[in-house]
C-alpha cells in the first residue's frame, strides 16, 4: 500500500467515497429499479445482471477500500504522532548534551585550579626538602620506590 | 505478458513495509568527553622530592579528569535512554 503514499488524504478519500456511493447507488438501483424496466422489455431482459454485477462489485470495492483507507489515516496519523514525539525528543537531548557538557567543563575547570595550586604549593615548600632526599643525601629515595611507582603508573598493553 | 509481469510487481510491491520514521542518534556530551583520557606520568631515574610529589599530584589530577568524562557518558547515556523510551510509551 505504499503508493498510497504518494497520493494526497483529500484525493484518496474522494476516490474511495465515490467509489462506495456509485456502489451503493448503482446496487440499489440495479436492483429495484433499473431490473424492472429491462424486464419490461424482453430484447432487453438478458442484460439485467450486468448492471447488477457491476453495482455489487463497485459496493465490495468500495467497501473494502474505505477499511483500506481508514488503516491508512490510522497509520498516518501515528506516524505523525511518533515523528512529533522524535522531534521532541531530539530537542530534549539537545538541551540535556548543553547541560552535562557544561557541568563536566566546570568540573575539568575545577580538577585543574586544584592541580595547579598543588604545584605551586610544591614549588613553594616541598622544594626545600629536594636537597635532603636528593641521590646520594640524607634520606635517599630508594630505586624500589620509583620503580614500584612506575610500574603502577605502566598503563595496561593491549 | 509484459502487463502481466508489471501487474504482478505492483500487487507485490504492496506487501512491502515502509518506516518513514527516523531518530537521529543523539550527540556526544561535549568535545571534552571525546578527547582520550591522558596516560599517567612516571618518575625519572633520580627524581627529587618536589618531582615525586608533582608527578603523583598530576596523576591524580589525571585520573579526576579521566573519571568526570567517565561519569558524563554514564549520566548522557542513562538520560538519553530515558528520553528516547518516552517515545515508544
Amino acid at each position: 500500500m505504499w503508493l498510497l503514499h504518494f497520493l494526497p488524504d483529500s484525493f484518496i478519500q474522494f476516490i474511495v467515497h465515490t467509489i462506495l456511493v456509485v456502489g451503493l447507488v448503482g446496487t440499489f438501483l440495479s436492483f429495484f429499479v433499473v431490473n424492472k424496466i429491462l424486464r419490461a422489455f424482453p430484447f432487453l431482459s438478458q442484460y439485467v445482471t450486468i448492471p447488477q454485477v457491476v453495482s455489487a462489485v463497485l459496493l465490495v470495492a468500495g467497501v473494502y477500500l474505505e477499511g483500506g483507507y481508514s488503516t491508512e489515516m490510522q497509520w498516518r496519523a501515528r506516524v505523525a504522532e511518533v515523528e512529533a514525539k522524535v522531534a521532541e525528543a531530539e530537542e530534549k537531548s539537545k538541551i540535556v548534551n548543553t547541560v552535562i557538557e557544561q557541568k563536566t567543563v566546570e568540573k575539568l575547570k575545577v580538577i585543574q585550579g586544584k592541580t595547579e595550586y598543588i604545584t605551586q604549593y610544591i614549588d613553594r615548600e616541598i622544594v626545600k626538602y629536594d636537597t635532603k632526599f636528593m641521590p646520594g643525601g640524607e634520606c635517599e629515595i630508594p630505586k624500589e620506590f620509583i620503580k614500584a611507582h612506575n610500574d603502577a603508573a605502566e598503563a595496561p598493553k593491549k | 505478458m509484459k502487463y502481466l509481469i508489471l501487474l504482478s510487481a505492483l500487487i507485490l510491491s504492496a506487501c512491502s513495509t515502509t518506516v518513514p520514521v527516523t531518530a537521529k542518534f543523539p550527540d556526544p556530551p561535549g568535545k571534552n568527553a571525546m578527547e582520550r583520557c591522558l596516560d599517567l606520568k612516571k618518575l625519572s631515574d633520580t627524581p627529587t622530592l618536589s618531582e615525586i610529589s608533582k608527578t603523583v599530584s598530576t596523576n591524580y589530577g589525571t585520573y579526576y579528569e579521566c573519571a568526570v568524562k567517565s561519569d558524563s557518558w554514564i549520566e548522557w547515556y542513562q538520560v538519553q535512554k530515558h528520553i528516547f523510551e518516552n517515545i515508544v510509551k
